[in-house]
Parts: C-alpha cells; structure tokens; sequence
C-alpha cells in the first residue's frame, strides 16, 4: 500500500513538472513569436499612414509622435512588451482611429469563436457516427459510399470547398446568404471549415475501431452474450476515441487557421479577416493582436490535447 | 441514427426558412454594399469614398449635393440659408458670409450653432489631427494652424480666402466640412459607436456591428426631415467584390458599389437595368520614374540635352498603346481613352470640358489622337521618333538596342492584363518590358521613394478644379511618384516659363522644375482672376505632358449595381451615394 501510494505521488509530481515545463515553453513560444513578428512586421516596406493621397510630412509627423512610432525601433519594442505584461494593453488601432486593438480583437473573436466551436463539435459528432457506422458496416455499401465521399473532403482545399458552396447554396439554389454577416450566413463557413477535420475524425474512428473490434476482449465480451449496442458503444467506440482525442488539438488548431481563408470567402467579420486586414494596412498594433491571440491559441490547444491524452490512456507517460 | 438525421434535417430547414425570411426586406429599407469596414466615420478624418457616402448621410453641411426638379445634379443650400457670393477685400482675400438655417439640431435635439461649424473647421483643418483631408482648406486663409473662420453670433459664420476659389461652394458639401460638436468629439472613439455619434443628417447611426453592417436611420431632428423618403439604410460591410455580387444576385443587397471585373461581361448582359455606369473624374496612367535612364547604351548625352532626348522618346512611347483596346477588351466598364491627364469631367472656365481644350489640337482632343484610325499614323510617329536614338532592325521591325524595362503595379488582375497588354504592345517592336508586382501598401511606398522605372498609377479628383491634378506635381508634393524636380532632375535647368502676356511679370529661360513648375502652381494657386487662372491651368498640363512622364490610358468610371425598383437614387462625380430620397416600387 505504502509504496502504491508514493508511486502515485510521483506519478502527480512527474505529471505536473511535465505541465509546467510545457507551459513555460508556450511561454517561451509566445515570446519568439512575439519578437519575429515584431522585427519583421516593421522591415516590411510601407507604412500605417500610407495612402493613394499622401499626407503632408508635418501630419505624418504628428501621427507618428502620437502613436510612439518616432521613438527607437527597440524602444518601442519594449515599451511594447511591458504594455503586454504589466497591463495587457494591446494598444490603439492605428488604421481605426479611435478603437483599441483588444476591441477590434474582441468583435472579431466573438464571430470566430462561434464558428470554430461550432464547426468542432460538428465536426466531431459527425465524424464519430459516420466512423462508426463505416466500421461496422465495413466493406458495405454504406461504408464505401462514406470512405469516397471523405477521402473527396479530406483532399480537397478549405477555399475550394468554400468557393464551391457559396456557388452552389448562395448563387444556384439561393438557400442560404453568401454573407457571414447574419446568423443564417455561418451555416455555409462552419460546414465549409467542419468537413475536412470532419472527414478525417470519419477515417481516423473507422480504423481505430476496426482494430477494437478485432481485439480480443470484444470478442470475449461477444462470447458471453453481452448486447450488440453495449458493445459497441460500452466498450469499442470508448477505446476507439484515444486517436480521436489526440486529434482534437491539431483540428482545433486548422478550425483556426482555416478560419483565415474561410473568412476571407465568405466576408465573415472574425478574427482571421481582422488578421489579414492589418497586415495589408501595416496597422502595427493590430498585427501584433491577432498575431499574439492566435498563436497562444494555436499553443494552448496543442497542450489541452497533449494533457488530455494523458487522462484517456493512462499507459501513455508523459516525458 | 435516424433520430439524428432527422435532426440536422430539422436544423437544415429551420436555418433556410431564416434565409428566406432574411432576404424579404421591409419597403422602406434598403441593404446596400458600398465597401468594407471604413476606417473611420469622422467627417474630418474620413478620406474614403465610401466612407463620404455614409458621412453624407449622417451629416449636413452649409451645402449639399441634391437632384433639381429636372434630376439635374446641383449644389444647393443646406444647413445655409443660402450660398452667397463672396465679396473681395482691399488684399485680394475673399470674405464669405453664412446664415444658418432657424431651429437647426444636432441628432440628440441639442441646438447646432455656427460656433460648431467654426470648432469643426479648425479641428479638421488642424496639423494636430493630422487628417488626409486637412489640405482641403489650403483655400482657407490661416491655414493650416490659425484658420480664418469666425462665428460671428449663433447664426453667423464668416471665413475668409486666400483668394477667389472657383469650386468653394463645392467644399461647402465636402464631408471634411461638415461641422461636429466640440463635446462629442472631445473623446476620440467617439465615431466607433452608435451610442457616441452624433450628427446633424438625415439619418442617425443605429447599429455598427463592426465589420459586418452599419444600420442608419432616419434622424427626426434633421430641418429637412420631411422630404427623407427612405427610413433606413443598411450598409453591409464586404470588400470582397464576388460575395458582393453574390449577394446582389440572391437578392439580400439592392444595391453593390462593385463589380468583380471578369463578371462585367456576364452581369452587364443578364442585368441590364440594373448594371450602371456612370462617370468619375479620374485618370488611369502609366508613370515614369524621370531619373530612370532609358537612353540606349553608349550614348552621349547628358544633362539636360538626354532629358529632351528622354521626353521625346517616352512620349513616343506613350504613342504605341491601342487605348481602345484597353478599355473594351481589359477594363471592359465604359472607360473612356483618355489624351490628357486633367479627367474627363472637370470643368474649363467657360463650363466647357477642360480636357476637350487640352493640348489646343485641331481635329481630335488632348495632347494625341486616340481614335482607333489614328492607330497607325500614331506608331509610325513613334517608330520615326524612336529611330532617332536607337537601332531599329528594318526587316523585323523591332528595336534592337532599347534598354530592358520594368513596370510596377499593384497585385490585382485588372492592373496585370494593363500590365500584360502594354508589354505586349512593346515587345511588338523588339522593346523587353519585364512585370513586377507589389502588394498595395509595399507598392505605394516604392512608388513613392522613386524605386522604380515605369509603374502603374490612377487619380481620382477630390473636387471638380483641375488644379487638384496638377498641384501633385510640385517639387514637394507627397503624390509626385514621378520625381519631378528630385535628384539629378533637380538641376537640370531646361524648362522656360513665360507668363508676361498673362499680365505677370514672370519670364523664366532654362530653369529647373522648381524655378518654373513651382512657380506656375503658386501663380494658379493666387490667381484671382477665374479665365487667367485656367489658362494658366493649361500651360501646367502642357508642362507637365511635355515631359512624357504621364501617359494617360483611360478615364475611371464608376461601377455600381442597383436593384430596378429604387427609384430616386443619384451619385456625384466623385462617387458619393446618395439613398435618402429612394423610394421602392412594390
């Protein structure tokens, strides 16, 4: 019992360095990403005042001292970073005159936010039941018609997709907007952006539980009479989630990258849109929002999904 | 299963039954597209032309831009009683005087006086601000720190000019000119939110859900409330042209500010009644970098004799593009081949087109003929010029000895088909003109430093005077992308100026851009007499055309779609949208 227990202990301490130490290099990720794009950002020609009509040197003047943007290039990029971590203050927008950059970030997370969560979870039913189904009716019609129809989704690019129903529900059979702008006009985003990582959880279920199914204890568990259903979903589809769950992380991660060019197509005001936008207008605070906001997320997910395979398999030790 | 198909089923049905009953609108409310988020929505900051219209709405100047009873468009009056003459002091500065209107209001029902007008003023012209657009009162007096503009009681605004200023009543619907409240504005988000903006138009700001739609609606306290027919407009936001006409074609939007250009043909055929185009002032053209050496190698000039020589042979070469070409086969939205860079639809002093005067040809208009028959004799007028300083290979009729070019534009197909075509066109004769494009804010800036030989370029006019296309091209001017007057162009001293029969004691042989380009926008820009001040206007285009810096392809127009049952609808020539007076037949 007494050695039982301060192995358990161990476990927990060896669990939590193991956290720790994963969160310090998030940290540490956020930070390198943070000081490249800072640099790079600002050796890109182009400025936030340019314009087809120029202002005058005296107003550039002005704008410029008004924004910090005349002080040292390294100055500026502390001041920046003391900003971040004593008040999170993101700043001002340079492009928006009179909005903050956490605003700007805000309006567009609340779209975006909606729409990947959305997608995720429908992508993960779905995709579950239809490997599920694959599988148990493999080699059927059934399981055919699915293994062509998601090879087709996971082949094919999120702007393809995209441009593919907007052209279909939008234009031809005009049942839905093409505009993400109304709560009618995300269904067509969020089926474009769910399939792929759909498709993929539909293949991944399919084989994960193939090789359950083949296993030894379902066959015992088949061999002393326990339900067709009980199987299935007591024993098989639970052991047949773990590659499902180590999915999750990357999915979530291409929900929000592909957010980018989802949001391009279908003009839905998120947080990727607000993204692409500042770098065209050089808008340094707002390239550095978004930056920042999507790379701790993109970091964060990835070590959700890592810690949480680790709850699902305990015989997985994490090193 | 099956209870989970039937569900997204469920969920399918319900979600479509919303998008029809989106795209079933109430009569008196239009959803229009005119571009993306605006970067701002405060008249003096404001220097988009989408953002004017919205302005437009939300606001009301001394004057306004309105449709007379024969749908005319003229300046008239707005929150002025009327639009007075200004009467000329003893220094040859202009004095007007405004009355306001009785009973006038801001939007949330407090009083609008003339003090409003005069903060607002000073507030936009002001280098603390810093607006794009403060150089719109370059006109004013005091400009740009101690503006002459005094309220003189609640009703009274008094502003004095340099000098008579032909387009002044136009500035009076200028956005940059309409009045705004010290109070309101005092905090700087002040026009990022409904809550917060607060104007004296015909509407109000209702709703701005940020990069998605505008709602505006109709302001009760505006003095011309009465005859706003339309009582809400919903401004999309979308700058992405194919979803734009995707939504006009499902019906959701009435009205779109863009066409996708590969779409031009498609839509202008299926919609006829719905497809417009209507005219811009603004010029498309072609500019050279004129520090760029293009003399073939070994030659002997220099200095100012190679500038001529260069002059020469860019205006030749401005000689070899088939404009109609590029209007109907690439631009393909009734652009209009353009002979002179002064647009189409300013206005000379007589009310005449200026452009039609340009260049005092006989028999066609501007500074060469652009007719499609005048095609050959203007290539072989290049070919001849052009023989003079290169070698020309007679039996394969190309140039052998023509330094390799390299044309810069912005990425976009509309300008790489320009692009394509007139490399095209000079490969024709044996000159190598290779593509290169920028992203737009990376290609402004090279444009800007100089950093290039030949670069695509476009104009749109602010106000209907000619000088806001010449005034660019000063030494100093932050819009000279051709370098006029900059490094070794600087000193060259070739340019003569000769204005004594104009009645000014100005004579200048063999000056440099600054001592004679300079100088002659500084006479125009104090010039108080109206038919001297065009005239001078002329010599500056013929200056400037002279060089063969500025090859103009076409005049703009503007593209927009409008569903056929809005009646009352009108724009401006400088691409203002005007809904307030629309109506929608049943």
């Amino acid at each position: 019992m007494m050695s039982l227990g301060r192995e358990a202990v161990c476990v927990n301490t060896k669990t939590l360095m193991y956290i720790l130490k994963r969160v310090l290099l998030a940290i540490l990720t956020v930070w390198v990403v943070i000081t490249v794009t800072f640099f790079v950002m600002r050796a890109v020609p182009g400025g936030p005042f340019m314009s087809e009509k120029a202002i005058t040197p005296a107003a550039q003047a002005a704008l410029e001292a008004k924004y910090g943007l005349d002080k040292p290039l390294m100055e500026q990029y502390f001041t920046y970073l003391k900003d971040i971590v004593t008040k999170f203050d993101f700043g001002p927008s340079l492009k928006q005159r009179g909005r903050d950059v956490i605003d700007v970030i805000g309006d567009g997370m609340k779209t975006s936010a909606k729409l990947g969560v959305i997608a995720a979870f429908s992508a993960l039913a779905a995709g579950l039941v239809l490997g599920a189904v694959a599988a148990l009716r493999r080699n059927k019609l059934v399981d055919k018609v699915i293994m062509v129809i998601t090879t087709a989704f996971v082949s094919m690019p999120s702007f393809i997709m995209g441009s593919l129903l907007l052209v279909v529900f939008a234009i031809r059979l005009r049942v839905l907007p093409a505009n993400g702008s109304t709560p009618a006009g995300l269904v067509l985003p969020i089926v474009t952006l769910a399939l792929y990582p759909m498709a993929y959880i539909t293949r991944l279920t399919r084989s994960s539980m193939l090789d359950v199914l083949g296993q030894d204890y379902i066959r015992t568990a088949r061999a002393k009479g326990v339900s067709g259903p009980r199987i299935i979903f007591g024993h098989a589809l639970k052991n047949s989630l773990i590659p499902v769950i180590t999915y999750f992380g990357p999915m979530l991660a291409y929900i929000v990258t592909g957010s980018l060019v989802v949001e391009q197509i279908f003009a839905v005001s998120g947080i990727g849109r607000a993204f692409i936008n500042s770098i065209t207008n050089r808008d340094y605070p707002l390239i550095m929002g978004t930056t920042i906001i999507l790379a701790s997320l993109i970091v964060i997910l990835n070590l959700v999904s890592d810690i949480l395979y680790k709850v699902v398999d305990p015989r997985i030790t994490l090193e | 299963m099956k209870k989970f198909v039937s569900l997204l089923l469920a969920v399918a049905m319900v979600l479509s039954l919303g998008a029809v009953a989106l795209a079933d609108d109430e009569p008196t409310t239009l959803a229009v597209c005119l571009a993306s988020e605006p970067d701002t929505l405060d008249p003096a900051l404001n220097s988009a032309v989408d953002g004017a219209t919205m302005v437009s709405h939300l606001f009301a100047g001394l004057a306004k831009w309105a449709q007379d009873e024969n749908g005319v468009l003229v300046i008239a009056p707005d929150c002025a009683t009327e639009l007075p003459e200004g009467v000329v002091n003893d220094d040859g500065t202009v004095t007007y005087t405004y009355t306001l209107k009785d009973g006038l209001k801001w939007s949330d029902g407090e009083p609008l006086t003339a003090g409003d007008f005069e903060f607002a003023w000073k507030r936009a012209a002001s280098e603390e601000l810093a607006a794009d657009y403060g150089y719109m009162f370059e006109v004013v007096a005091g400009y740009p720190n101690d503006l002459q503009v005094t309220a003189t009681d609640d009703v009274t605004l008094e502003v004095t000019l340099n000098n008579a200023v032909a387009y002044w009543n136009e500035l009076m619907a200028f956005p940059t000119y309409f009045p705004v409240r010290e109070d309101v504005v005092a905090d700087e988000a002040w026009a990022t939110d409904p809550s917060t903006y607060i104007g004296n138009g015909p509407y109000t700001m209702t709703g701005w859900e940020h990069n998605s739609v505008i709602t505006l609606e109709k302001n009760p306290n505006y003095h011309d409330a009465d005859s706003v027919t339309l009582d809400k407009l919903e401004c999309y936001l979308s700058d992405d042209n194919n979803n734009m006409l995707a939504n006009f074609e499902s019906g959701a939007w009435q009205m779109i500010d863009a066409v996708p250009t590969n779409e031009i043909s498609r839509v202008s055929a299926e919609y006829p009644d719905e497809y417009q185009v209507v005219g811009q002032i603004g010029t498309y053209y072609v500019c050279w970098n004129i520090n760029e050496p293009i003399l073939p190698e070994g030659s002997e000039l220099t200095g100012a004799e190679a500038e001529a020589a260069e002059a020469e042979i860019r205006n030749a070469i401005g000689l070899l593009f088939d404009r109609n070409y590029i209007c109907e086969e690439i631009g393909q939205a009734g652009q209009v081949p353009a002979s002179s860079f002064v647009a189409m639809g300013m206005t000379d002093a007589d009310g005449s087109q200026f452009y039609e005067n340009a260049g005092h040809n006989d028999g066609f208009v501007g500074y060469f003929d652009v007719s499609e028959d005048a095609l050959e004799s203007n290539y072989e007028q290049a070919i001849e010029t052009l023989k003079k300083y290169y070698e020309y290979d007679e039996s394969t009729g190309q140039f052998t000895n023509f330094p390799t070019l390299t044309y810069l534009y912005n990425t976009d197909e509309g300008h790489k088909a320009i692009g394509e075509y007139l490399a095209a066109a000079l490969s024709a004769v044996g000159i190598n003109m290779q593509l290169e494009n920028q992203e737009w804010n990376t290609f402004l800036n090279t444009r800007k430093d100089g950093d290039y030989s030949i670069a695509r370029n476009g104009w749109l006019a602010d106000y209907n005077d000619p000088i806001c296309f010449l005034d660019m091209w000063v030494t100093a001017s932050g819009n000279n992308d051709v370098q006029y007057g900059k490094g070794e162009h600087a000193d060259l001293a070739m340019y003569d100026l000769d204005l004594t029969e104009l009645g000014y004691d100005i004579k200048v042989e063999d000056g440099t851009w600054a001592e004679t380009y300079d100088v002659l926008i500084s006479t125009i820009k104090s010039c108080t007499d109206n038919a001297v001040r065009y005239q001078l206007m002329h010599i500056a285009e013929d200056m400037l055309m002279a060089t063969g810096c500025i090859v103009p392809l076409y005049f703009y127009t503007d593209i927009y779609m409008i569903d056929s049952s809005i009646q009352g609808f009108y724009t401006n020539p400088l691409g203002y949208k005007y809904f307030m007076y629309c109506t929608i037949d049943e």
